[in-house]
């Protein structure tokens, strides 16, 4: 029987899946590197490495460094460019029929329109996810994610080009991430997902060096989880659009913590590198609750979260 | 999967030898090949740790692994602190393996510090696989001081030499290896030297300017820190020379961590 487990099904703005449990950008490569780890079948949806108009080399080495419950990476968004991506990356990941959903960044809202462009033409993807976490080479360097002007533009200029579900991925690093959230709303986002990683740094205090080559870099892991979580529940409660929960996310009980205060879904990243089938075990912890709590359908627990309750 | 230790012991200051048990579904690593190995039971450190496997064995009762280590860091010492039946997280065999070549006159290995462990498993590999004829196995091993020189007994078990050089000159040639090794270079020039190599990149780094120019064959394994260890961060990338026919930067975790050592551009 096909239907004797509860309902996982999701809305994700538009796009359909099966289950609420995704791949983060940049933490699953392009799908090839972890098919003989796990079943990707079972994916709600790949989200694939985020890719430029043109091919990028990324940073020097060190490009990572692990710090408590957490690791810092500064890999520079190497990719092989949106036209290696369609040729060479897409081909594969479409076999698996499991929806595919583009990280796109730019350092121009032009760079932006160009790949978004070249992707729904593509016909290859089913949504695009968009990273404004990255500097406006044309604005001094300021992050599109951190200027709610900048963040609007780049969203109103992709929706226009499209007809791809958009989710707008957010930086926290920003003093309002539900202002940032409210705009791409505004923008005509038809979700968000959140957060990127924070920005950190590591000291090697022998030789007074940075860890990384790059000096800063974005933190991940475990030690994000419960600022990712709140940012979550925050912005949850703002946007009318679904939310996409990622940080930290190490297992099932982590990921209903986001689904509890209000995720739609949730991305899975740093623990598929300690644990390359962290998804599906997900997934199953998942399906395993809702049997434990009598739940059909696991949009009747989405946003449940019961903060006047008191634990007694 | 998870792994059973059997064995963890000190074996020389800083330095310890890891058995650990596994099922049987687990592969046979080829030479040079890695496993990530982390402890489940904690978050912190959160990463897999990836080690050149020194050892293993299949038989009709078990399958272990083996490992030496030197303690390093947070994440060795912490290892370094399970006992006898504690259980540890065990992936892989990971990594583009040893090319090797039965049909070698001379095999020429070159270890420093604690790359004498995927060197030893190479070494032994070559034993069998040469055992028919009389192939020359000789190592060159350097190492800090006399006592760092781990795993030296089994390497003259399985080499018809070993070559020991040491900082202080507390075993052997006083200097680094590549010195005691460019001695000899001369003789291993010819087609039928293949010669291997781990050590740290100042090592590799000096045993490619020596190389530079000549055909023999010579393969080295690299260290980079990891993440995930099958392709998919792109933490451990490396540069590579133009012509290296993999684009401008590999992952040493599934492009390596052994490399042609004429392909790999030093920085």
């Amino acid at each position: 029987m096909k239907n004797a487990g509860p309902e996982m099904q999701v809305d994700i703005g538009g796009l359909i899946i099966k289950n609420p449990v995704l791949t983060a950008s940049g933490t699953f490569g392009y799908g090839s590197e972890y098919v003989p780890y796990l079943d990707i079948t079972r994916l709600g949806a790949i989200i694939a490495k985020g890719v430029s108009l043109e091919p990028r080399a990324g940073n020097k080495p060190p490009r990572i460094m692990e710090t408590p419950c957490g690791m810092l990476n500064a890999i520079g968004l190497e990719n092989p460019g949106v036209h290696v991506f369609i040729k060479e990356k897409l081909p594969f990941l479409r076999q698996f029929s499991v929806p595919v959903i583009a990280n796109v960044f730019g350092e121009t809202i032009d760079d932006f329109k160009r790949v978004t462009e070249l992707l729904s033409e593509s016909k290859g993807v089913d949504g695009l996810e968009i990273n404004i976490s990255c500097p406006n080479v044309k604005k001094g360097g300021t992050i599109f994610g951190s200027d709610p002007d900048m963040a609007l533009a780049v969203t109103r200029e992709v929706k226009r080009l499209t007809d791809l579900p958009v989710i707008i991925k957010l930086t926290p690093n920003v003093t309002d991430i539900c202002l940032i959230a409210e705009t791409v709303e505004e923008g005509g986002a038809d979700a968000v997902s959140l957060i990127n990683t924070l920005t950190g740094m590591s000291v090697d205090i022998e030789r007074r060096i940075p860890h990384l080559a790059n000096v800063t870099g974005g933190l991940s892991g475990p030690a994000v989880k419960p600022i990712a979580l709140r940012m979550v529940w925050q912005v949850a409660k703002r946007v009318k659009i679904p939310v996409i929960g990622i940080g930290g996310i190490m297992n099932a009980s982590d990921a209903l913590e986001f689904l509890i205060v209000g995720a739609r879904a949730v991305q899975i990243g740093t623990a598929n590198f300690i644990n390359p089938s962290a998804t599906t075990d997900i997934i199953d912890g998942i399906e395993d609750y809702l049997k434990r709590h009598n739940i059909d359908d696991i949009n009747d627990l989405i946003g449940t979260f019961d903060e006047e309750g008191k634990a007694c | 999967m998870n792994g059973k230790i059997v064995r963890n012991e000190q074996i020389s200051a800083g330095h310890f030898l890891l058995r650990v048990k596994l099922a049987e579904s687990f592969k046979t690593p080829m030479p040079g090949q890695f496993v990530m190995m982390r402890d489940p039971g904690r978050i912190d450190p959160l990463l897999g740790r990836p080690f050149g496997v020194y050892g293993f064995e299949r038989s009709q009762e078990e399958v272990t692994v083996e490992i030496l280590y030197k303690v390093v860091g947070k994440g060795t010492l912490l290892l370094s602190k399970l006992r006898e039946g504690d259980f540890v997280v065990v992936l892989g065999p990971y990594g583009r393996a040893f090319d090797t070549h039965p049909e070698a006159g001379k095999v020429v290995f070159i270890c420093g510090g604690i790359g004498v462990a995927p060197i030893t498993y190479l070494a032994e590999h070559y034993r069998s696989l040469t055992a028919a004829r009389d192939a020359e196995l000789i190592c060159y091993y350097g190492a800090s001081k006399a006592e760092n020189l781990v795993g030296i007994k089994e390497l003259k078990r399985i080499c018809g030499r070993v070559i020991t050089s040491t900082d202080d000159g507390s075993h052997g040639f006083q200097g680094l290896i590549t010195e005691r090794f460019s001695a000899d270079i001369s003789l291993y020039d010819t087609g039928s030297s293949k010669i291997y190599a781990c050590g740290p990149r100042s090592m590799l780094k000096e045993l490619s300017e020596l190389m530079a120019g000549s055909s023999v064959f010579c393969q080295i394994l690299m260290e980079e820190r990891m993440a995930c260890g099958v392709g998919a961060c792109l933490g451990c990338t490396v540069l590579l020379k133009d012509g290296g026919g993999r684009g401008e930067r590999a992952r040493v975790c599934v492009d390596g961590p052994v490399f042609d050592i004429g392909d790999i551009h030093w920085g």
